[in-house]
């Protein structure tokens, strides 16, 4: 029903676009009236007018069709004890009448046999109500459908109406049209923030059971200590103290990202040099593309490239050394997460080395610099700030790494700079502490999101820097 | 006949160069004499910035464009042949360009740039005696002796321009080219680098490009007119601005195109 009075609101607003057009051209040469707008603004500005006061109460149809229904439905006639109740049971009561009323008025041979047993554990006065409901449903349609196509005409027509040589409709569109777009990103902003929030009311959540201090500064991580109290019961702090140990997850995550960085900077950063510097525009041309699809392939493909290729092979490399090598190691994960970031790096420092004016690479070479000596002494000097930029967002990019470790690191927490060994890091875990039938107010779950906040901060503090390093080097040149 | 030969700086023959098919220089033969400036003139596209970009290889980089013909460095050397490194051929022949471009790095650094490349200097005080030197001589010393270590970038145009004059001598070279140094410029500044181009003709064999004729007229001694890639006419420029040879010349000269 919304859909189909969704579209006929577009195709009445695609209608008044052309009336409201019209209506001013038929002014302007036969009426020989000066318009104050160009001709189009008066098509947005009739569309406009019939459109938004529709979708405004449409919204508020839907915002406030939960407590339309409340009124309608859940009187103390049905429900005696209706004031007793809380709103938590309010809202499944009306869940469930909800449900009801889809099947109730439907003949019982349509029905599965579920749906049946539904109906038949539903009380008289339960049933009552889905039928008031499903009332309240239809009339709520229709009364959809009208404001969709009676409202906007009428609105449209009387905003053709007023169309005239005194009407300025430019600047009434120009400033809706500015609402529009200033709201599209307010709610971007808006979500953001909700995000964030919500990661810090849970995480409060989790501080309540555990102290913070034990969190971010001691060593162990044993989660699965929590699972075995029952929750509803209390926690004994002390059973708790040594559980939610961030800092082995800290190591760990830092360890694997080095790793990673180790292998995507210098490589990064030399085929950056080479396409921007040294390749012909052909080989640029090819060679960057390709690159750049290490970047597109899933990380699940490098998880199993990690865990089932190049695991084994470090392990009887080192071995046939003498090393002792875990067949989960950390190795293995940030060797398989530095190749996945390599595109980062070498990507964004190319379109850095790459944006360094040609002017600069003249007058070191005017001067008789050579190749290597201008790249050395001058381009990469000037695109230093970029450069730095590129491998922060590699860094937060790798911090942020979740389906390679998980795969090819390990879960357990170790607390070392051993990459021979295995370690867990920090999105592994919130991974495996919201997996797995436990409460939520169980503090095992609620640690994710206390991990998820400080992984966030983590990453939003290396964001800033790299926006303000590139930032600065951009303003350098003009 | 010896005095001859090296009273030339740069001498060229059946200079040709072509941009893939399309031909920018077409049969081209000119010398410069020593301690002259010599004005490139011309309407644009004409090829002279192409042609002054030839005599330091500066063409070389840009994949589809070829060079054919003579180029000889004070009567002997060839700029194009073997024994010469492209290097080392900068080293002699400085250039500079048309938009003020130094390093986004201190001023002294941008001075000190060529010299250090070169080992022109042994120790740090001779390597300031360099940078001093330079900067005074294309006149900027006395505006920022006191901010050596600011950035060259913060600098006004016409003292990026001057800076950049100063880097191109502080590696001592023979030869300067200039491409319409003075075009980014507003008067004054551009008065301040005629008078200096004015004074290095001393000690250096300046080549020019410009676009304005009052300008070859004031700093030049001969010029030389470009037209679609041809050498139209090439002398003395009080000749060739009072009574040259060419219809051409006298066309573009009085204004009638270009």
């Amino acid at each position: 029903m919304i859909y189909f009075a969704l579209l006929i609101l577009v195709i009445i607003s695609y209608l008044f676009y052309f009336v409201g057009k019209k209506r001013a051209l038929n002014l302007k040469f036969n009426g020989n009236i000066k318009l104050s707008s160009q001709p189009d603004y008066f098509g947005y500005y009739v569309v406009l007018m019939a459109l938004i006061p529709a979708l405004l109460m449409w919204f508020g149809l839907l915002l406030f069709k939960g407590n339309f229904q409340e009124m309608f439905v859940m009187s103390p006639i049905l429900f005696p004890d209706i004031s007793t109740w809380s709103d938590g049971k309010l809202g499944l009561i009306l869940n469930k009448l909800n449900n009801l009323s889809v099947i109730v008025n439907l003949p019982l041979d349509d029905l599965t046999n579920g749906e049946k047993s539904i109906l038949n554990m539903a009380s008289e006065n339960e049933l009552t109500a889905a039928k008031k409901l499903a009332n309240f449903d239809k009339i709520y349609g229709w009364s959809n459908l009208t404001l969709f196509i009676i409202f906007p005409i009428i609105l449209g027509f009387l905003a053709t109406r007023s169309i005239s040589g005194k009407l300025n409709a430019q600047p009434i569109v120009e400033k809706i049209i500015t609402y529009i777009i200033k709201g599209s990103s307010y709610i971007a902003i808006l979500i953001t923030i909700g995000i964030f929030l919500s990661l810090v009311f849970e995480a409060i959540n989790f501080f309540r059971y555990v102290n913070p201090v034990d969190f971010f500064f001691s060593t162990g991580w044993n989660p699965n200590r929590a699972f075995v109290v029952d929750a509803s019961e209390g926690f004994d702090k002390d059973d708790l103290e040594n559980a939610f140990g961030f800092i082995p997850l800290l190591t760990g995550t830092l360890l694997i990202a080095t790793v990673a960085m180790i292998v995507a900077i210098p490589l990064g950063l030399m085929s950056a040099i080479y396409l921007a510097e040294y390749a012909s525009k052909r080989v640029r041309d090819i060679a960057k593309p390709i690159i750049e699809i290490l970047a597109g392939i899933p990380t699940v493909v490098y998880g199993f490239f990690a865990a089932l290729s190049l695991a084994p092979f470090i392990k009887d490399v080192g071995e046939s050394v003498g090393l002792p090598v875990s067949a989960e190691s950390a190795l293995a994960a940030g060797l398989a997460m530095g190749v996945m970031i390599i595109p980062f790096v070498s990507s964004l420092s190319d379109d850095v080395i790459k944006a360094v004016p040609q002017s600069l690479r003249d007058g070191s070479y005017a001067l008789g610099a050579t190749r290597s000596e201008t790249i050395k002494k001058v381009i990469l000097p000037a695109a230093l700030a970029g450069i730095m930029g590129s491998f922060l967002l590699a860094v937060s990019r790798a911090i942020g790494e979740t389906m390679i470790v998980v795969m090819a690191a390990s879960l357990r927490a170790n607390l070392t700079f051993n990459p021979l060994e295995p370690a867990t890091t920090i999105t592994t875990q919130i991974v495996t502490s919201l997996i797995g039938d436990v409460e939520f107010d169980n503090p095992k779950t609620l640690v994710a999101f206390a991990l998820g906040l400080t992984l966030f901060l983590m990453t939003l503090l290396l964001n800033i820097l790299a926006i303000t390093i590139v930032k600065k080097y951009r303003e350098k040149y003009e | 006949m010896v005095e001859q030969v090296n009273s030339f700086a740069i001498k060229t023959k059946n200079v040709s160069v072509h941009y893939g098919n399309k031909m920018a220089i077409d049969d081209v033969t000119i010398n410069f004499t020593k301690n002259d400036v010599t004005s490139l003139i011309g309407p644009s596209g004409c090829g002279k910035s192409t042609f002054l970009r030839c005599l330091n290889r500066m063409n070389d980089v840009i994949e589809s464009c070829k060079v054919q013909g003579e180029f000889l460095l004070n009567g002997v050397t060839d700029i194009y042949g073997d024994s010469i490194q492209v290097e080392t051929l900068r080293e002699k022949i400085g250039m500079v360009f048309q938009k003020p471009n130094p390093f986004p790095k201190s001023i002294f650094e941008n001075v000190a740039y060529g010299p250090k490349i070169h080992g022109l200097a042994s120790t740090q005080s001779e390597l300031n005696d360099i940078v001093m030197e330079s900067l005074n001589r294309a006149g900027l010393y006395e505006e920022v002796k006191d901010r050596m270590d600011d950035i060259a970038t913060g600098l006004s145009g016409g003292q990026q321009q001057r800076l950049c004059i100063a880097r191109a001598i502080a590696i001592r070279p023979e030869i300067i080219l200039m491409d319409e140094p003075c075009s980014a410029l507003d008067p004054i500044a551009t008065a301040r680098i005629e008078e200096l181009i004015n004074e290095l003709k001393e000690k250096y064999t300046i080549i020019i490009v410009t676009h304005s004729m009052s300008q070859a007229s004031r700093i030049s001694q001969r010029t030389a007119f470009f037209h679609l890639g041809k050498l139209i006419e090439h002398g003395d420029t009080s000749k060739i601005f009072t009574k040259p040879d060419k219809e051409q010349t006298n066309d573009y000269i009085t204004g009638r195109f270009g």
